[in-house]
């Protein structure tokens, strides 16, 4: 039988997954699978610095264990304006922007936004559109500090209230642009379309829809038609595109959801955030 | 030249760059205790000679490049057994081979991922 260090080396080069998993087989394995050796090797490279950033600044941790348990837990970083998390059985890295971390053309106007504390937000504010004619949401994050050679998504996070209007009728056009010049576009409704409501509108703006919908193709690159899907968390997601991490790169990433060729009032659409998760 | 001799009495002669990329050794050497040769007594013959193979080749700027070393590295460690792969893991941690020992501790890694 191998002592405790060379299993615990052989363990670091495996996953965290494994390492729960193979902690079953013996106690020299579980005593390995709990070591700081082992846990170090999966923990994000600035993991300190992320800790001295977040809301758990002043928090002492007895291994690195348990470091890595809170991370997965998801951590409040930035004056509580972005969070951080790593996904429990692979370790890597995702990322939540809030909205008031990411460029929502208009929305320091009153009479166009409001923010406001949503109940099952996990920020302290969301954007809530008011009326706009000009939708206009960029995100932008660095690829260094996410996993590498990861194939990452990037989502819009949010709810329409019971009140929206206008968010049918054009589809908004999505983008992930990376600084080296790789560009992605799709196109997406900004609510789940009705299909008997928009029978109905047909009737009655039937013309109007298509010159409109001339201007904006109702279909994106890869012929999908997207809508938003729900997530788990009581809100929605609207998928902006997704883009690849190199090893040694640190690429910057807009990511944006935009609607102005419309020229079409809408209203009533809640915005968390842009959520950046491996695919 | 350094002498080690396993722990079955084979002996083996290399050259003092070779036998220096154990730390355990080169810490042997520092304290100049290798007039009558160095005893390994944990590790046999057929394993010593399995590391010397490896460490003929990892000598600095003897190798080749490091693609053609990967591919060395990949072929050495694929070509053995198991009983043999846990024996070299417990004479590179002995002997302190970092690049063997990864090597060797990956490879299981591997397998049971």
């Amino acid at each position: 039988m191998l002592p405790e260090a060379c299993v615990a080396n052989i363990i670091s080069f495996t996953s965290p997954a494994d390492t729960f998993s193979s902690s079953a087989v013996s106690s020299v394995f579980r005593l390995a699978g709990d070591s700081d050796f082992v846990w170090e090797r999966f923990l994000p490279s600035d993991y300190r610095s992320l800790i001295s950033r977040s809301t758990d600044s002043h928090r002492s941790f007895s291994s690195k264990k348990e470091i890595y348990r809170c991370l997965c837990d998801s951590l409040l970083i930035d004056n509580a304006q972005n969070l951080f998390k790593i996904n429990n059985f692979s370790g890597k890295i995702s990322y939540i922007l809030s909205a008031r971390d990411i460029s929502i053309t208009w929305s320091d106007q009153a009479s166009y936004w409001s923010w406001s504390n949503v109940s099952d937000s996990r920020f302290s504010e969301s954007a809530v559109l008011i009326t706009t004619d000009r939708l206009e949401i960029k995100g932008k994050i660095q690829t260094g500090i996410l996993s590498a050679n990861t194939r990452y998504g990037a989502y819009l996070i949010v709810k329409v209230t019971k009140h929206a209007y206008g968010l049918d009728l054009v589809p908004a056009e999505t983008s992930i642009k990376s600084k080296n010049g790789q560009i992605n576009k799709n196109t997406t409704y900004l609510c789940c379309v009705d299909e008997k409501k928009q029978q109905m509108k047909r009737l009655f703006y039937g013309h109007r829809e298509e010159q409109m919908a001339t201007t904006v193709q109702a279909v994106g690159g890869d012929q999908k038609k997207r809508e938003p899907k729900g997530r788990d968390d009581g809100w929605m997601e609207i998928e902006l595109g997704e883009f690849e991490t190199r090893e040694g790169e640190d690429d910057e990433i807009t990511m944006s959801l935009t609607e102005v060729k419309g020229y079409q009032l809408k209203g009533g659409i809640v915005i968390d955030g842009i959520e950046v998760r491996p695919n | 030249m350094i002498v080690l001799k396993s722990s079955d009495g084979e002996t083996f002669e290399i050259e003092e760059a070779v036998a220096l990329q154990s730390q355990t050794i080169a810490h042997m050497v520092e304290d100049d205790c290798v007039e009558n040769g160095i005893p390994l007594a944990n590790v046999t013959g057929e394993i010593l000679a399995k590391i010397i193979e490896y460490c003929k080749k990892h000598v600095e700027g003897g190798g080749g490049s490091e693609e053609e070393l990967k591919i060395w590295d990949k072929e050495f460690i694929e070509n053995i057994d198991q009983s043999t792969l846990f024996n070299l893991i417990l004479a590179a941690n002995y002997l302190n081979i970092k690049t063997l020992l990864d090597l060797t501790c990956q490879r299981v890694a591997d397998m049971i991922s």
